[in-house]
Formats: structure tokens, C-alpha cells, sequence
């Protein structure tokens, strides 16, 4: 019976009812004592611990119900007294500590909804898991590889003839801002596509009226949202059946949708049936040429998505005839829940909306639990601090026949009870943060939603639980751990090095400074980014959609515009800087032969060079005085004549692919490299040509900045006078370029936001622990004093243990910093490199914040009147 | 309305207990039941029918001596009540009507 393992028993004592554990322990250990003789020792132990764990059923643990309520509830009372006494007692350290968890807490919360909001994009599909996007990645021997979004206009009808694997597919093909007339007026509406019979199959987008499985059947119907249909007509009701010229086409409108959801990748305003298109337009030639739309498809259940991407290459070949500059393309399947957040390496991704490069949430992830994590530490670091003014109250209850489970209870109750608290100050605080913060990163968070959630606030109520318990476990076993006798003669005297709170402050502040110093260097890189040399100027230009009409009238429109001084140059291209141009075949003469090869493309209006201010290294600019500029001369960049090794590239012959090979132009000029990419992509090859014939996309005007208003109107006057079937629409370049590095940009902001939370909070609970510990050495202070102390010796002696630490924390964290730092430099082909100076910067801002926090107190205690500390001794 | 009724664990355990008369208790039980039937029987199992027979008041409790064997725990000792003798007979009885019912000794081979 003595061997018996006693942790079994104890067990069984915490479940079961205090009246029949006596009786429960005796038939145990008669049966053991039975089953030795029986069937030997060992069995029987084990038998004994089996037979113990058997008694875990709910008749006998609901058994004592209602002992355990009996007795707690009074206690409870009680603990809930004291702490509000205590609380009441020292407001200060009180409210550091609250404020402290409550700024922690509710940064936690609003990174909380920012990712869930991010991740609900394009959730409410029932078929997502199924549903995929094709990107390709074209073996353009001219360039690095890069992931497209777009594919040619027949992939889907061929790839689902093709593969059984394929249950449906839909093209979306976007058709950018179109006017649409009623009967009266006109109107831009801004997202239109043409899509597929089968988008609203494969897609849960909600219709309102109309029928759902024939709505986009036949060529020329159209559906639009409430919105446009409101627009439109006044009424959505009466919508249906009704026609408008969409473009130079009539459309019947055979159903009204829903407004578009914002966490939605697909944003429309109408769709358009896409065979209206398919049967006659020129870009749905069946030898694939050209990739223009994006292409969804839905497989069956049973299909194996890396076999089919498998068999992607032949079915390529087999479509477009293999070519010599081109080796085919590879195609992918990018699922549905990655097209939001896995999409920051493709291109070309002009349905996308928000799109938000993926793993920059778990870097928010991760800065949102540092933060809880530098708050909790306060908070245990503060209680524990506390104890020390607390001992009589231990010692007394001790005194008096608490036991330490009680008394550990007591505490555990308390800290979870102020997190509870800090919580409420919490939610207060993010119903002002909130709206700030949607103003700033451009989304709509919304509390609201997620305390609705019955869901979410189990989550919370499990977590907050688990916070008091985890912050509230040290200090607890702490301040239990006094002996009575020694607290109630007056006080614990050693201490001993408080190790652990050192410990936590060292973490604490490793975090902070990680953090300040990531701002920094972050924020320099995004600097760097927005000032770069990026060899043109993008500010103060104006981009103008245009059509055939605009493309016919551009000449008259630029003299037009450009008789006005305010208007200082005028050009067209296109494709919009700021992209990845598209590539197309492109051949040179060299001393073996014709050399085929696929750079960047850009068609550009003669002018392009001298208004975006790009310098011309050798040779010379597009000129109307040779005719043989138009179409038959190529300017290409610094990078594609050091590529191909040209030792003299002017006087080159070159043409596109499917010019003769006896009737190619020259290469004209050498422009220097520019950027015309983002800096995250290196500069590839490209070729400029010009051919006015081939028709523009968008017109880009160089203004006055300082009349920027006034040159705008002037634009519009002359416009409206000469255009008649495209309305006025524009927008700045650097707009564009924001777009560019809007995650890096909004990264930048949580990162900076977070870092002066974490300074913040992790100085308020190093001011509430230096009041604490130099209200300790009160004496040791007064003493030193009367010895001839100076009081700057004093501050110093007191500031010495904080700032060590702080110094190390820094050497601890910089390594580290420096190591993600430099990862994430690598998503950039223009970086900076990481200035040592900064992490110093970085690491004594720290220090000196943290002084200054402390000298408070420290230069106070310094000039206190020994008398005052020393008079009762 | 329907009759009380005991499940046949239930009503071993009371026998058992009626049986054993002053020194009916969850070990000695436990153990008793194994020699009848043969198998082994959860110990905790015999508790809960017994707590479940006392609340329906069949049997009735008191605690009663230590020995050594069981390191000087007291026992709790279990006797029948009335009702428990009662409900005993009327499962016995239902038992032997049903039982005259069965024709005798039919041998079904085909």
C-alpha cells in the first residue's frame, strides 16, 4: 500500500464528492490488496492506477456539484474586494498596467481583423476549392521569366475540349471604363468584362433578377450590378429586358446583380456575354496569338492538379505550333485562396483587386504577438514588482489558515480580472483606432462584425483566461512563496537577483528595438523606392484612355493642347509605364545570321523619349523626317545591347518577328535604361518602335504642375470639342507608382505603428518597475546620501542595471533583425544596403528613450531628503 | 404505467447486496461478482449502480468499520430496504410468468 503511486489518488481526491472519497480509496486498495495475491504485485498496480482513472465518469464528477460552488463563492467576494482595493490603492501602477495589456491587446485585435479580412477574400464561392486561375510563364529567351496572368482568347474552350479534368471554364476579359447609353444620356461605367455563359456556374456572384443558368447565353446580353442599373435606369427593378449601346454595340440587359463585395479579386460594374466578341473580334484568333484575358477554370473533383499542369507544355505546342523564338510557354494553375495574397510575383494581374503580397500577414502576425507578449511581460513583471507591498497581506492570510492553493487562486483571479479589464479598455480604444487606421491602409475593418461573432468571443473569453493565468502564474508563485514568519517580522529582506524579471525585461526590449530598427530601415528602403533615379520623370504627367476615334484625332489634339504653355509635351504609348511590357517576337541581324529572341515591346507615339524625359545614349530619337521611322525603326535600351553583345548597335538591322527577313528596319538609337518596371524587377530587354498605324492605348500629357487644375480643364475643353464617342478620363502617373508598392507602403505603416506601441508600452512598464525598485532602496539611497553621495551619482547608480540591460538586449537582437531585414531587402532588385549606423541609431534611441523614462524617478529619489527615508529607523 | 424496473446488472448488484446482508460493500462486491460471473467488473461501475440504487431507494447506507486491508479507510455499508426487497420479488415473478409461457423442450431443426 505504500508503493502505491500517490498522484492517482490525488487525482481522484480533486473529483470526487468529499463523502464518498473515503470509502472510494478503501475499496481501491482493498481490491489491490486483493489482486497482489491474485495475480502479483506489479499487475496490481497497474491494475490499481487503471481502476482509479475509471472513476473519471461524469455520474460521479457531477456528483459534487454543488460542494464546489458552496464553498467558492464567498472567497470569490472577497478576492474581488481586495483587488479593487488594491487597484484603488495604487492607481498608478494599476492603471500602467491595464493601459499597458489594453494598448497591447487592442493592436493584437485590429491586426486580427486586418488578416481575417484579408483572408476572407473570395471565400464565399461554394466551388473555390475547385476553382482555378491559369498563369503562364512565356519562354521569352529576351528576358527573365515572369508569371502572367493573361492567356490567349481560346485556351479555356480548347483546354476544357481537351482535358476531361476540366468540368467548366470562364474567360474574363476585361474591357477597362466603357460608355453606355440609354435612350437619353450617357454614362462611364468603370469595371466592364466579357464573360463566359458559365461565370455565374463557376462563380456564386448573387443575381438579383434574371435567370442565373441562361442570363449570359447569348451574344450581346449584358448584366449589370444594382448600382449601374440604378444609374441607368433610376429603377434596378425594372432593368431586365431593356437595351443599351454598350461601346458601338447594342446589348439587352437580361439580369441585375448584386453590388460587388469588397473582398472580392473580381470587381465589376457589368459583364458583358462574351461571344458577342468571340465570333467576330480579331484577338479570338484560333492560332492563339496574343494573350489578352484572364481564364478560370473549375475541375472535377477527382483531378490531380500537378498531373494536368503535367501535360500544360504539350497541349502549348500543340495549339500554337512550336516557333523558333519561342519554346512554348509554361502554364500553371493558381488556385482560387491564392489569387488575393500568393499573386506579388505575377504580372500583368489587372484583375486583382487589393491584391496583397500573402506572407507580409505573417510578418503582421507576428509583430501583433510580440506586442501582446512585451505586454504581458509588463504585467508580470509589475506584479511581481508589487508583491513586496503586499507581503502582510500574504502573511496574514497565510496566518490565518489560507492554504496556497487558495492563495495562488486569489492572484490568478486578480490578474485575469484586470485583464478582463484591460480588454473593455481595449475594445474602447480601437472604436477611435479603427477608423483611423481604415483611413490610412484603405480597407473598411469593422469592429462590429467581429464582436457579433458568438464565435470570436469564445476565442477571446479562452485567451483572455489563459492570459490571466499565464501572466498572473509567476507572480502568484512568487509572492506565495514568503514564509509567514519571515513577512509578518517585517518584510523579505533577500531577495536575491530577481533573474527571471531581468530575463523578461531583456526580451522585452530585444523586441522593441527589433522592431524600431526594422522602421527604420524599411522606411529608408520605401524612400529610396519613391526617390529613385528611375531614368524618366513620372511626375506631373496625365494618362487619357483613348479608342479609334481618339487614335484617328491625335494629331489634331496635340497641336491643339500644346498651343497652350501650361501643356508641356504630348505623347501616346501602348502600354502604361509602370508595368512589365508585354513581349512579342523580335529579331536582329548579326555577323552569323538572323538572331530570333522575345524582349519587352513597347509601341510609342514619336515623342515618347523627349516627355518622359529619357536620355538617348547613342544614336538619336524617333523623327518625322525619315519615313522610315514609322514602323522600320527600333530605339532599344542599354540592357538589350549589352545582353546581345552589340559593339555598335545604331545602323543594326531589326524587326519584328513577322517582318521578312529581307525587309527588316535598323535599330536607330540606344536609349540608357530606365526603370519602367517597379524596382522590385530588375530591367529586362526592350525595343521601342514606332507605328502610329497600330493605334495607342493611352495618351500621356506632361503638365505645369503649379496650374495643375487649369491645364486639366484646358485638356477637357479641347477634348470635348473634338471627341464625340469617348468620354474624358485620367488619371496621374504616380498614382500608378503608389499602386506599385502600396503592400510595402502599407507594411511600412503597421510596422511603424507597432514599433511605437512596443517602445511605448515596454517604457511604461520599465517606469512602473524603476518607481517600484527605487522605492525599495529607499534607504540604501538615503544612506548613501548622508555618506556624501552626490545626486548624480545616485541617478547613474540607479540607471546602470536598466541601461545593461537594454545594452543587451540589443546586442542579442541585432543579429537577428539584420538577418530578416536582409530578406526582405531581397524581394527588391534595387535595395539599399543595411547602414550599420542605423542599427546604433536604433539601439541608443532605445536606450535614451528608456532613460528618460527612468530618470523621472531616479532623479527624483536623488534629490529626496535623507531625513524623509532615514527619520524612522 | 409502466413497471419499475431494474437493468440485470442492477439487479445482481442488489442481490448481491441482499445476500451479503451486514457486509455488503463496493470491494467486497466488486469482488463477489467476479467469482460469479467469471469476468471482470469495474469497480467503479459497481459505485455509480450503487449511488444510483441508493438515490432510487432500494438500498440504504451507512459508513461503517476500517480494517487493515483497505489502510484504515472506513467502508461504506449497503443494505436492502424494503422497497429494494419488493422490487426484487416483482422482477422474479415477472421472470417466472414469462418463463411457464415458453413452450417446453421444441427442438427447431428445419
Amino acid at each position: 500500500m505504500r508503493q502505491l503511486p500517490l498522484w492517482a489518488e490525488r487525482l481522484l481526491r480533486t473529483i470526487c464528492p468529499k463523502e464518498f472519497f473515503e470509502q472510494i480509496e478503501g475499496d481501491l486498495i482493498e481490491v489491490y490488496n486483493h489482486d497482489v495475491k491474485s495475480i502479483g504485485e506489479r499487475k496490481a498496480k497497474l491494475n490499481f492506477i487503471i481502476i482509479s482513472l475509471r472513476f473519471f465518469r461524469p455520474e460521479i464528477i457531477l456528483r459534487n456539484r454543488f460542494s464546489v460552488q458552496l464553498t467558492n463563492i464567498p472567497m470569490l467576494r472577497n478576492y474581488l474586494i481586495v483587488t479593487i482595493r488594491n487597484i484603488r490603492l495604487s492607481p498608478l501602477y494599476s492603471l500602467i498596467n491595464m493601459f499597458s495589456l489594453a494598448i497591447g491587446l487592442s493592436s493584437c485585435l485590429v491586426i486580427y481583423l486586418f488578416i481575417s479580412d484579408e483572408l476572407s477574400f473570395d471565400s464565399l464561392h461554394s466551388k473555390k476549392s475547385f476553382i482555378y486561375r491559369i498563369y503562364s510563364v512565356p519562354h521569352y529567351s529576351g528576358n527573365a521569366t515572369q508569371k502572367v496572368a493573361l492567356t490567349p482568347g481560346w485556351l479555356g474552350p480548347d483546354m476544357a475540349g481537351d482535358f476531361p479534368e476540366i468540368a467548366s471554364y470562364t474567360r474574363y476579359w476585361t474591357q477597362g471604363k466603357m460608355v453606355f447609353k440609354n435612350s437619353e444620356e450617357q454614362f462611364l461605367i468603370d469595371h466592364v468584362a466579357a464573360v463566359d455563359s458559365t461565370f455565374l456556374e463557376i462563380f456564386d456572384f448573387e443575381l438579383q433578377s434574371g435567370n442565373r443558368a441562361s442570363v449570359l447565353d447569348e451574344p450581346n446580353s449584358a448584366i449589370v450590378t444594382e448600382g449601374t442599373a440604378e444609374k441607368l435606369f433610376k429603377n434596378a427593378n425594372d432593368a431586365v429586358g431593356r437595351t443599351v449601346t454598350i461601346g458601338d454595340a447594342e446589348y439587352t440587359i437580361t439580369g441585375v446583380l448584386k453590388n460587388s463585395v469588397a473582398n472580392s479579386h473580381l470587381q465589376f460594374d457589368a459583364l458583358l456575354s462574351i461571344s458577342t466578341f468571340s465570333r467576330t473580334n480579331r484577338m479570338f484568333s484560333p492560332k492563339w496569338d496574343g494573350s489578352f484575358l484572364d481564364t478560370y477554370v473549375e475541375l472535377i473533383p477527382s483531378a490531380d492538379k500537378k498531373v494536368l499542369e503535367s501535360k500544360f507544355l504539350d497541349f502549348w505546342i500543340r495549339h500554337t505550333g512550336i516557333k523558333e523564338y519561342d519554346k512554348g510557354t509554361a502554364l500553371f494553375m493558381q488556385s482560387l485562396s491564392d489569387v488575393h495574397l500568393g499573386s506579388a510575383d505575377i504580372d500583368h494581374d489587372y484583375n486583382n483587386y487589393r491584391k496583397f503580397n500573402g506572407v507580409y500577414l505573417k510578418v503582421f502576425g507576428t509583430i501583433g504577438l510580440f506586442i501582446l507578449l512585451i505586454a504581458c511581460i509588463n504585467f508580470t513583471n509589475l506584479t511581481t514588482a508589487r508583491a513586496s507591498h503586499r507581503w502582510k497581506e500574504v502573511g496574514i492570510r497565510k496566518s490565518i489558515g489560507a492554504k496556497k492553493k487558495q492563495l495562488f487562486g486569489q492572484f490568478i483571479f486578480e490578474s485575469t480580472l484586470l485583464a478582463l479589464l484591460a480588454f473593455g479598455l481595449a475594445i474602447l480604444l480601437d472604436f477611435f483606432f479603427v477608423p483611423f487606421l481604415n483611413q490610412l491602409i484603405g480597407r473598411q475593418l469593422a469592429l462590429s462584425s467581429f464582436l457579433a461573432h458568438p464565435l470570436q468571443l469564445g476565442m477571446i473569453a479562452v485567451i483572455l483566461l489563459s492570459l490571466g493565468l499565464l501572466t498572473g502564474i509567476y507572480p502568484s508563485f512568487y509572492i506565495t512563496s514568503f514564509s509567514v514568519t519571515s513577512v509578518l517580522k517585517g518584510g523579505v529582506k533577500t531577495q536575491g537577483k530577481p533573474i527571471f524579471q531581468s530575463a523578461l525585461i531583456v526580451i522585452q526590449f530585444a523586441l522593441a528595438i527589433g522592431m524600431v530598427i526594422g522602421t527604420m530601415v524599411v522606411t529608408k528602403q520605401l524612400t529610396f523606392v519613391k526617390n529613385a533615379d528611375i531614368g524618366f520623370s513620372k511626375d506631373q504627367i496625365l494618362l487619357v484612355g483613348m479608342n479609334n476615334e481618339v487614335n484617328q484625332k491625335l494629331e489634331i489634339l496635340k497641336t491643339e493642347w500644346q498651343r497652350n504653355a501650361l501643356i508641356t509635351g504630348v505623347t501616346a504609348s501602348s502600354q502604361r509605364i509602370g508595368n512589365n511590357f508585354g513581349g512579342w517576337g523580335f529579331k536582329v541581324k548579326t555577323d552569323t545570321g538572323i538572331y530570333n529572341f522575345t524582349p519587352s515591346n513597347l509601341n510609342v507615339d514619336f515623342d515618347y523619349l523627349s516627355v518622359y524625359g529619357i536620355k538617348i545614349k547613342e544614336g538619336r530619337d524617333f523623327s518625322k523626317d525619315f519615313l522610315t521611322d514609322k514602323g522600320g525603326a527600333f530605339i532599344i535600351n542599354e540592357t538589350m545591347a549589352h545582353e546581345l553583345n552589340m559593339k555598335n548597335p545604331v545602323g543594326t538591322p531589326a524587326g519584328q518577328a513577322w517582318y521578312e527577313n529581307d525587309s527588316l528596319g535598323s535599330v536607330i538609337g540606344v536609349a540608357k535604361d530606365f526603370n519602367y518596371n517597379s524596382l522590385h524587377n530588375k530591367i529586362g530587354m526592350l525595343a521601342l518602335v514606332c507605328q502610329p498605324a497600330w493605334g495607342y492605348d493611352e495618351i500621356s500629357i506632361k503638365i505645369d504642375g503649379t496650374h495643375a487644375q487649369e491645364a486639366i480643364t484646358l485638356i477637357k475643353e479641347v477634348w470635348g470639342k473634338n471627341i464625340s464617342t469617348y468620354p474624358f478620363n485620367y488619371s496621374f502617373l504616380n498614382e500608378h507608382f503608389d499602386t506599385l508598392y502600396q503592400s510595402d507602403q502599407q507594411m511600412s505603416s503597421v510596422i511603424t505603428i507597432s514599433s511605437v506601441f512596443a517602445i511605448l508600452i515596454s517604457c511604461m512598464g520599465l517606469f512602473g518597475l524603476v518607481a517600484i525598485t527605487t522605492k525599495n532602496k529607499i534607504k540604501e539611497i538615503g544612506i548613501r546620501k548622508v555618506l556624501g553621495a552626490t545626486a548624480i551619482q545616485i541617478t547613474a547608480m540607479l540607471s546602470t542595471a536598466f541601461t545593461k540591460m537594454i545594452l543587451l538586449s540589443f546586442i542579442l537582437v541585432s543579429p537577428i533583425t539584420y538577418y530578416l531585414l536582409t530578406k526582405w531587402l531581397e524581394n527588391f532588385s534595387y535595395r539599399i544596403s543595411i547602414d550599420p549606423f542605423l542599427f546604433l541609431l536604433g539601439g541608443l534611441t532605445s536606450i535614451v528613450i528608456a532613460i528618460i523614462t527612468i530618470s523621472y524617478h531616479t532623479i527624483r529619489s536623488a534629490h529626496e531628503n535623507p531625513v524623509n527615508s532615514l527619520r524612522h529607523e | 404505467m409502466a413497471k419499475e424496473f431494474l437493468g440485470d446488472f442492477e439487479e445482481l448488484i442488489l442481490t448481491i447486496v441482499a445476500i451479503r446482508q451486514e457486509n455488503a460493500y463496493g470491494a467486497a462486491i466488486t469482488i463477489e461478482m467476479e467469482q460469479w460471473l467469471g469476468r471482470k467488473v469495474t469497480l467503479s461501475a459497481v459505485h455509480v449502480t450503487l449511488y444510483g440504487l441508493e438515490d432510487r431507494g432500494y438500498v440504504k447506507s451507512k459508513v461503517g468499520g476500517a480494517t487493515n486491508e483497505r489502510g484504515g479507510r472506513r467502508k461504506r455499508i449497503y443494505t436492502i430496504t424494503s422497497a429494494g426487497v419488493a422490487i426484487l420479488k416483482a422482477m422474479k415473478e415477472t421472470r417466472t410468468e414469462l418463463w411457464k409461457m415458453v413452450p417446453l423442450l421444441r427442438f427447431i431443426n428445419n
